[in-house]
């Protein structure tokens, strides 16, 4: 049996009818229920049902063999996993966004940055040899630049709507995101027919 | 950091002296290195990358010491200079505690860890390769841990052709290494879409990389350059050794382990256990190595983490 770990949220609305078309089903009784471990119907594959930034912690320790988590959380974790997979769900872009676009070019000593990404933030500005003052936030980033916290924030940005609500546009694109299928190093070889099983399931509904 | 007490104390124990009696049932002699030495010596030996995960201090004239990061430096060093003259081969084995900071992997979070290795030291070729599976595989078994491990086996000579042949780069050498190392199929795909004028076709499936010979098989099909082909005939020649000695189910081939490219020149293997969630073991044929320390010859070693493995016995023991 595999354990999949899944992260809750935009993962899993995007993960489940992904696995649905590839074969693997969890009764309505099941996902209406509050447990967070669910098996499937055919017995094959035990979820797993974590907090996004959690699943790579899962995988990395071998508790679940394999995980669906965003390109997003694997750059700030930076986990030593393997990425056989793009499902393509939960697709979105990861940001730098400000109030006035051209806040960087201002001649600023240092840029205050909010953000939950506090790496991906670090390496983008530091790769530019901009200097930064990192602010970690766990929620509610677009609201620091209004409030004077910040000059800039970087965050995910699926339609962009919240930050035109905040009175913010995008300065630049970092990278783009989407939920990946990670599997852990051990379980790639010792349970090598049943990860290649899943892979080779989800490749195919993946390319619909 | 962590305590062993009792049971588990003895455990341990008892794990480290079944894998020495097992090497010196190989006639592997015990080698006790300096746990603290020069930080050159462990970046001449570790590449300066791995070495610089070691930690550093100064000694009272400046000088850059290091707590020993790994223990095959030293004995490289040893053969090169001390025992220059002593008759070939040198089978040498340890049970030493070595020390990194910033680990790779998040899972892989403690500082000391307990290497028992060994290194055979001045014979290359099919005989000295399969001579180190062996004595893994042994070590493994006594340890009563028959169909619950696992031995992979590569040889980095079929990643090096192909990037040489595709004329990469270091910079996009890299980045081919880590995608197949992560296996990214999709960004693979791209990326010898870009580069690869059909060279790179072998690496392209990541769930067909790892199995037995027909992984083999599948990556003949697909290469042409001689240094990659003639790696490929040596890993078959070993997997037909391994099969004659009925220990192919405990084996895998798995051309996608491209992990320590600058490390290792032929051979390199990892091993995993069921219950393990990291590889508890690597190694693998370094010929550069004692090159280095001014006596060029081969050498192949292995290293088992005794700590992982204590951990894995005592988790089946109280589930017993």
């Amino acid at each position: 049996m595999l354990t999949i770990a899944i992260g809750k949220g935009r993962t899993q609305e995007g993960a489940l009818p992904l696995l649905a078309r590839a074969g693997i089903r969890m009764s309505d009784d099941e996902l209406n229920s509050r447990r967070l471990a669910l098996t499937d119907e055919t017995g094959q594959y035990r979820f797993i049902f974590v907090k996004p930034a959690d699943v790579p912690v899962y995988v990395e320790h071998g508790i679940a063999d394999c995980g669906v988590v965003g390109r997003d959380v694997l750059l700030e974790t930076e986990a030593d996993l393997l990425l056989p997979l793009d499902l393509g769900i939960a697709r979105c872009s990861i940001v730098v966004a400000a109030v006035d676009t051209d806040v960087m070019t201002r001649a600023a000593g240092m840029l205050r940055v909010a953000t939950k990404y506090s790496r991906i933030a670090s390496t983008h500005f530091g790769a530019r040899g901009i200097p930064v003052e990192i602010i970690q936030l766990s929620g509610s980033v677009e609201l620091a630049p209004a409030l004077g916290l910040a000059d800039l924030i970087v965050d995910l940005v699926e339609t962009g709507r919240t930050l035109r609500e905040n009175g913010l546009s995008v300065v630049e694109v970092i990278g783009e995101s989407s939920g990946r299928l990670v599997v852990n190093r051990a379980s790639y070889q010792l349970k090598a027919e049943e990860v290649a099983r899943l892979v080779n399931a989800l490749k195919l509904v993946g390319q619909d | 950091m962590r305590y062993y007490i009792g049971a588990e104390a003895r455990l341990r124990r008892r794990v480290e002296d079944v894998a020495m009696s097992v090497f010196q049932g190989w006639n592997y002699e015990e080698v006790i290195t300096p746990s603290v030495d020069y930080y050159d010596l462990f970046e001449q030996g570790m590449g300066q990358r791995e070495a610089q995960r070691g930690f550093r201090f100064t000694d009272n004239d400046g000088r850059l010491l290091a707590l020993r990061p790994d223990v095959t430096s030293s004995v490289a060093r040893m053969a090169a200079t001390l025992l220059a003259d002593r008759p070939r081969p040198l089978r040498f084995c340890y049970a030493a505690p070595v020390f990194r900071q910033q680990p790779q992997s998040h899972a892989e979070w403690r500082r000391e860890n307990t290497q028992l290795g060994c290194e055979l030291i001045g014979v290359g070729g099919k005989g000295a390769d399969l001579e180190v599976l062996r004595v893994a595989s042994e070590i493994l078994s006594s340890l009563k841990l028959q169909s619950r491990y696992c031995i992979t086996i590569n040889n980095v000579e079929i990643f090096n052709g192909v990037a040489a042949q595709m004329g990469l780069p270091a910079p996009a050498r890299e980045q081919l290494r880590r995608l197949i190392d992560t296996r990214e199929a999709g960004e693979l795909e791209r990326f010898l879409t870009d580069y690869g004028n059909g060279v790179g076709q072998a690496f392209l499936q990541p769930t067909q990389l790892t199995g037995k010979r027909e992984v083999i098989q599948a990556a003949r099909d697909k290469i042409t350059n001689e240094r990659s082909l003639a790696a490929l005939a040596s890993l078959d020649d070993i997997w037909t050794e391994l099969e004659a000695l009925g220990l192919a189910d405990s084996f895998e081939i798995d051309l996608g382990d491209v992990s320590s490219l600058d490390y290792y020149t032929g051979l390199a293997l990892k091993v995993f256990i069921h219950g393990a969630g990291t590889s508890v073991g690597r190694g693998g044929r370094y010929d550069g190595l004692t090159g280095s320390f001014g006596r060029a010859e081969p050498a192949i070693g292995f290293v088992l983490n005794l700590d992982a493995l204590t951990e894995v016995l005592a988790r089946s023991e109280t589930e017993k």
